[in-house]
C-alpha cells in the first residue's frame, strides 16, 4: 500500500467513471464529460504544470475530431487506429505551432496562440472537401473494438460507448499523473515558477515546453477524436475559437496544478451547462459571474473548494504537489 | 596557487544594448581554485559582464574560453554544462516549490536531458536528491527544507540563491552580489560559505561589502563605465590612487582600514 499515494488521483478519476451513470440520465451527456475531462487535461499540463496559457487547444482537438473522422471514412481503420492517428497528428501539430508560440512569453504568447486558433479555423472551413467545411464531416461511424475479427467491446449504444469513453479515460488520466509526478513533470513546474533560473541551471526552456506542447496536443487529439465518434460528427465547431476558450474556463474553473481538479472543471461545465440550458438559455452569463469569482477569491478553483470543504469535515484532503500559493505573472 | 593557466579566460568582450556600450572590449583571465572579485561603481557594468559571462545575453563581440574551448556562441543552459553556474543580485527561485526541490532540480541541471524522462520518478534519481541533501546541511536549510522557497526569510533565501548555482558543482561559480539587502549576522555566514568555495571551485564575486571583497579575494578586477580601470591583488588594489578617486574613496578606510 506505500504506492497508494501515487495512485490516489488515479482511484478518483475512476470513481467519478463509475459514479457518473449514476448521476447522469444520458449516456453521451456522461460521455462528454470525460471527453472534456481529457481535454481539459491536456489544457492542465499547460496551463497548471508549465505555465503557458493556451487558447489554441481547440486545434488539437478540432484536428482530433477531423483524422478519426477521416480515418474511419476514407481509411476505413478500425477503432484504435483512428484513435492512435488523432494522438499523432495531434502531436504533429502541437509541435509546429508550439515551436512558433514559445518563442515569445506572456500576452505575446497567448495572441500566438489565438492566431494559430483563428489561422486553422479558416483553413479547415476553407478545404471543404477534407473537412467538410461549415456542414462538418458527416455521418462518422463508430466501430466496435475488436481484435481479429473478435468483438472486444461494442460501442454501438451510448453507454457501450460509454464504457469504452471511460476506460481510455482512466488510462491516459494514469499515464498523466504519471508523467506530472515524473522527472519531466517536476522539471516542468520549475519552468512555470521561474524561466530564467530554470535557464541558469541547465534546462533547455524550449525543448521542455515543447514536450509539454506534444504531450498536451495529443491528449486532446484523442478528445476530439473521441468526440467525433460520439457524435458521428466532426463539426466545424470543434477546431472554432470556442471550443479553445471552453476547454480553458474549465480548466480554471477545476482548479490549475492538479490533474483532478480538470476532471471536476470539465464535469461541472458539462452538466451545469446542460442543466442551466435547459432551464435559461444565456446560461452562459452565470458561467462568466463564476469565472469572475474564481478569478477574484478562488484560485485554486473547485479542486481548492473541495479541498476546503474536505478541511471543514475534518477528513485531511489529498495534499497537492504543484499548486501555486504565490501568483507571480 | 602554482596553476597559472586560467580557467576562464575573456577576450575582447563587448556588449552593446543599441548606440550604449555596457561592456567594452574586457579581457579578463580567471585562475582557478581563486576567489576574483568585480568592483566598481553603480553602472560599471559588473553585472552585465556576468550576464555575458554566463550567457545570460549574447556578447556582441569578443571570445570567452572554459579551459580553452570557446563558449561564447553557446546559450546561458548550454553553458552550465561546460561548468558554469551563477546566481542572480535579485533573488531568483522557484518560489512555490520547496527548498529541498529547488536544490535537487538545480543538481539535476547538469543532466538536462534526465529531466525528460516521463516515467521515472525524480527520487530515483539518487545523485540530485544526496546532493540536495548535503547542500540543504551546508547552506543550514535542513530545518526548513520542506518550506516554499517563497516563504523563507531574506537572508535563508540568498543561501538558497547561492545554493543553486553550488548544486551543479560547477568548475567556476559567478555570484552576484550574495549579500545585497542581508542583515549583519547573515553575512558573516555568507562570507564563510563563498571562502569555503574556493576549495572545490573558481569563484567570480560582485560585490559591494568591501569588508568581505579585500578579506577572500585572490584577485579584483575594478569596473568603471564598462571598461577595467585597474586589476590586481587586494593590497595594489587598496593602494591605487585611480581606484580611490573613482570608486572607493571612502568606503575603504571605512571598510576594512
Amino acid at each position: 500500500m506505500k504506492h497508494f499515494v501515487h495512485f490516489r488521483f488515479t482511484l478518483l478519476a475512476a470513481l467519478v467513471c463509475l459514479l457518473l451513470p449514476l448521476l447522469v440520465g444520458s449516456g453521451s451527456l456522461a460521455t462528454e464529460v470525460l471527453i472534456f475531462a481529457l481535454a481539459a487535461l491536456g489544457c492542465n499540463l499547460l496551463l497548471g504544470y508549465t505555465g503557458l496559457m493556451s487558447f489554441g487547444q481547440g486545434i488539437f482537438f478540432g484536428i482530433g475530431s477531423y483524422t478519426t473522422g477521416l480515418a474511419l471514412l476514407r481509411l476505413q481503420a478500425p477503432l484504435l487506429p483512428s484513435l492512435l492517428l488523432a494522438m499523432l497528428i495531434g502531436a504533429v501539430v502541437a509541435l509546429l505551432v508550439g515551436w512558433f508560440a514559445i518563442r515569445q512569453r506572456g500576452t505575446y504568447f497567448v495572441m500566438l496562440t489565438l492566431a494559430f486558433a483563428q489561422m486553422f479555423y479558416f483553413v479547415a472551413y476553407t478545404m471543404k472537401d477534407l473537412t467538410g467545411g461549415d456542414n462538418g464531416l458527416l455521418d462518422v461511424p463508430r466501430p466496435n473494438l475488436s481484435l481479429f475479427g473478435h468483438t472486444l467491446l461494442a460501442t454501438t449504444s451510448p453507454w457501450q460507448y460509454y464504457s469504452f469513453v471511460a476506460i481510455v479515460f482512466v488510462l491516459v488520466f494514469w499515464l498523466l499523473q504519471r508523467v506530472v509526478d515524473s522527472v519531466l513533470g517536476r522539471t516542468l513546474l520549475a519552468v512555470r515558477d521561474n524561466e530564467t533560473r530554470a535557464a541558469a541551471i541547465g534546462y533547455d526552456i524550449t525543448l521542455l515546453k515543447l514536450t509539454a506542447f506534444v504531450i498536451s496536443g495529443a491528449v486532446t487529439g484523442l478528445a476530439g477524436g473521441l468526440h467525433a465518434m460520439m457524435t458521428g460528427v466532426a463539426p466545424l465547431s470543434n477546431i472554432e475559437y470556442h471550443t479553445s476558450e471552453a476547454i480553458l474556463i474549465m480548466t480554471v474553473i477545476g482548479g490549475t496544478g492538479n490533474l483532478f481538479a480538470s476532471v471536476l472543471g470539465a464535469s461541472f461545465y458539462v452538466l451545469i451547462g446542460n442543466w442551466l440550458s435547459t432551464l435559461w438559455p444565456r446560461w452562459l452569463m452565470l458561467l462568466g459571474f463564476l469565472l469572475i469569482g474564481v478569478s477574484l477569491y478562488l484560485h485554486k478553483g473547485l479542486f481548492g473548494v473541495a479541498q476546503a470543504v474536505l478541511r471543514k469535515f475534518g477528513l485531511r484532503p489529498p495534499a497537492d504537489t504543484a499548486s501555486v500559493k504565490e501568483q507571480h505573472s | 596557487m602554482s596553476n597559472t593557466t586560467p580557467i576562464l579566460c575573456a577576450r575582447h568582450v563587448s556588449k552593446c544594448y543599441g548606440k550604449f556600450t555596457a561592456v567594452n572590449d574586457i579581457s579578463l583571465d580567471i585562475l582557478p581554485g581563486t576567489v576574483h572579485s568585480v568592483i566598481g561603481p553603480n553602472g560599471a557594468g559588473k553585472t552585465t559582464l556576468f550576464h555575458t559571462l554566463t550567457g545570460s545575453t549574447a556578447i556582441s563581440a569578443g571570445s570567452i574560453q572554459v579551459e580553452g574551448e570557446e563558449v561564447a556562441h553557446l546559450p546561458g543552459y548550454k553553458r552550465v554544462r561546460k561548468g558554469l553556474a551563477r546566481s542572480f543580485q535579485v533573488t531568483s527561485l522557484f518560489p512555490n516549490l520547496s527548498v529541498r526541490e529547488n536544490l535537487r532540480l538545480a543538481a539535476q541541471g547538469t543532466r538536462p536531458l534526465q529531466a525528460l524522462n516521463p516515467w521515472r520518478r525524480p527520487e530515483l534519481l539518487r545523485a540530485a536528491c544526496d546532493s540536495a541533501e548535503q547542500l540543504l546541511l551546508r547552506l543550514n536549510l535542513q530545518t526548513v527544507a520542506e518550506r516554499l522557497a517563497a516563504e523563507l526569510s531574506h537572508g535563508q533565501q540568498r543561501r538558497l540563491e547561492v545554493g543553486m548555482a553550488m548544486a551543479g558543482q560547477p568548475k567556476v561559480i559567478f555570484l552576484d552580489e550574495p549579500t545585497s539587502g542581508m542583515g549583519i549576522d547573515d553575512i558573516g555566514d555568507m562570507k564563510r560559505l563563498i571562502h569555503s568555495l574556493r576549495d572545490t571551485t573558481t569563484v567570480v564575486l560582485i560585490e559591494h561589502n568591501m569588508d568581505i571583497v579585500m578579506d577572500i579575494s585572490d584577485q579584483i578586477t575594478v569596473m568603471q563605465l564598462g571598461q577595467i580601470l585597474a586589476q590586481g591583488k587586494p593590497a595594489e588594489i587598496r593602494s591605487d590612487e585611480r581606484v580611490r578617486r573613482a570608486y572607493l574613496g571612502s568606503m575603504i578606510t571605512g571598510g576594512k582600514g
